[in-house]
């Protein structure tokens, strides 16, 4: 069921957020180039974490969220299919600036991978674990301005933070800070099921 | 054994309320649900498909409790709404390997069947397709997976009369099986006529008759008369009226008239028209 499910998200994304790529190339190739960037690779993550609150919106306008209700799966699972695949296109953008951070410090750069990995993992998944559930409660029409709100909040906050060279701060807490990062978006998880088990479509 | 049985079914929303609701449709027979927009169809389907909470009453759903392990439940039905909800941008090669994964009994190969004789193309997104098409896939999906029990929500709404005629076509194979059955809700009311054993009228929330279509058909008629002449009627047998140049025109128990007194027969939409009509 949870393959189907996934397969349907993989389909819808990969006809609809295609623009995605194209930002995060840029965002790749501007950190790649550019002096003391490594913050560049937020925005990718941020933008790729947005993927499963814009497939619910396509959800909504195609009819899908209340057909899908007709089929045999749980609100659950259907809940979870957008977490997980949050989860494989984050996942695949963390692994691409992992990979990118270690090349920059191969090459000299002058920042601590672990602090560095886990702020933007943060980062990351701060989006959609705040998002999601709104947007399973509400509807994305709804959810959509919060979603603005967030997202241009989101880019303040880390524009501010980037000023303040806030990531040394975290040195010497890089694991409370995963450890915090995937509790939320675990926490926000549960939370979207409990909201979306309750609401009458 | 019965494929649905609804008891006292009721809920309530700001500006609505079905009340008490019974409907039964025994296996291998075809109920059609006959209202207004907004008599509460989709809400009785909903309620069905346990996709909102009931306020009270009971419905079981090819013999047990519709709430009891609805997905596996759901895995026996096949449904079809108003808007199909299918992703605009998968085509129906994609939407059938979706499905494969969805439903247990999915059989890949008369799903490829029903594409062809409904002549849609499989590479195309569904999007892109006309309102018939959408229908058509739609209901492709729906009968894919063997289902025994078809909940269609105003399936042929918006559709031209031919696409109507070969989705009705669909319908009345799908129900040659004895263990198969379907409701159907529209208010096309001329589709149903052809295709139901048994009509439900709702209206404002309330049922007012559950009958076998036959049955109502030899039980009410149309008469034609003088005001005069239809105020010597007995009152409980005239259902409906209207005022024509003419003088009336009533709907009647035909048990209820006069024997010689002329009684035409009447349309399951002449007899719905007339019912809503006496009933605001």
């Amino acid at each position: 069921m949870m393959k189907a499910l996934l397969l349907k998200e993989f389909y819808v994304a990969s006809r609809t957020c295609r623009s995605f790529l194209l930002v995060i190339a840029v965002f790749f190739a501007l950190s790649f180039f550019g002096r003391n960037s490594q913050f560049f690779f937020l925005y990718p993550l941020t933008m790729v974490g947005m993927i499963p609150v814009t497939l619910l919106s396509y959800d909504e306008r195609d009819g899908w969220d209340k057909y899908s209700l007709t089929l045999p799966c749980t609100r659950a699972q259907l809940v979870s299919a957008k977490y997980l695949i949050g989860l494989i296109f984050g996942g695949v953008v963390f692994l691409l600036v992992e990979l990118l951070l270690l090349i920059g410090l191969s090459m000299g750069g002058n920042f601590d991978f672990l602090s560095m990995s886990s702020a933007l993992l943060l980062m990351g998944l701060l989006g959609p674990s705040i998002l999601m559930p709104f947007v399973f409660k509400f509807g994305s029409e709804k959810g959509r301005i919060a979603y603005y709100f967030v997202l241009a909040l989101l880019f303040a906050v880390i524009a501010f933070l980037i000023g303040m060279g806030f990531y040394e701060y975290l040195n010497g807490f890089s694991w409370l800070v995963i450890g915090a990062a995937v509790l939320l978006y675990l926490g926000s998880w549960r939370l979207s099921i409990l909201f979306y088990e309750k609401r009458e479509l | 054994m019965n494929a649905l049985e609804i008891r006292n079914l009721s809920k309530s929303y700001p500006g609505f309320r079905l009340e008490n609701l019974n409907l039964t449709l025994p296996s291998g027979c075809i109920l059609g649900l006959v209202g207004e927009n907004g008599a509460g169809k989709s809400t009785t389907i909903k309620l069905i498909l346990d996709i909102i909470r009931r306020d009270g009453g009971s419905i079981t759903v090819l013999g047990r409790d519709n709430r009891e392990n609805s997905p596996l439940l759901r895995q026996e039905i096949g449904v079809v709404l108003d808007e199909p909800g299918l992703p605009n941008c998968l085509n129906p090669l994609q939407i059938g390997r979706v499905m494969a994964g969805i439903f247990t009994n999915w059989d890949s190969g008369l799903y490829e069947q029903y594409l062809k004789q409904l002549d849609l193309p499989q590479n195309k997104a569904f999007g892109t397709f006309s309102r018939g098409m959408k229908m058509k896939l739609s209901i492709a999906v729906a009968l894919a997976h063997h289902p025994k029990l078809l909940i269609l929500d105003e399936p042929t709404s918006g559709l031209d009369p031919v696409v109507r005629d070969e989705v009705v076509e669909l319908f009345i194979e799908f129900t040659r099986e004895e263990s198969h059955a379907v409701l159907i809700s529209s208010h096309i009311v001329s589709d149903l006529e052809k295709l139901c054993d048994y009509i439900a009228f709702l209206h404002k929330g309330r049922l007012m008759l559950c009958e076998e279509k036959d049955l109502l058909l030899e039980e009410y008629g149309l008469v034609q008369c003088s005001a005069q002449a239809l105020a010597e009627l007995d009152p409980d047998a005239i259902k409906g009226r209207k005022t024509t140049p003419y003088g009336v025109q009533a709907l009647v128990r035909r048990e209820g008239i006069p024997a010689g007194m002329p009684v035409s027969p009447v349309s399951i939409e002449e007899l719905f028209i007339f019912m809503a009509k006496e009933a605001v």
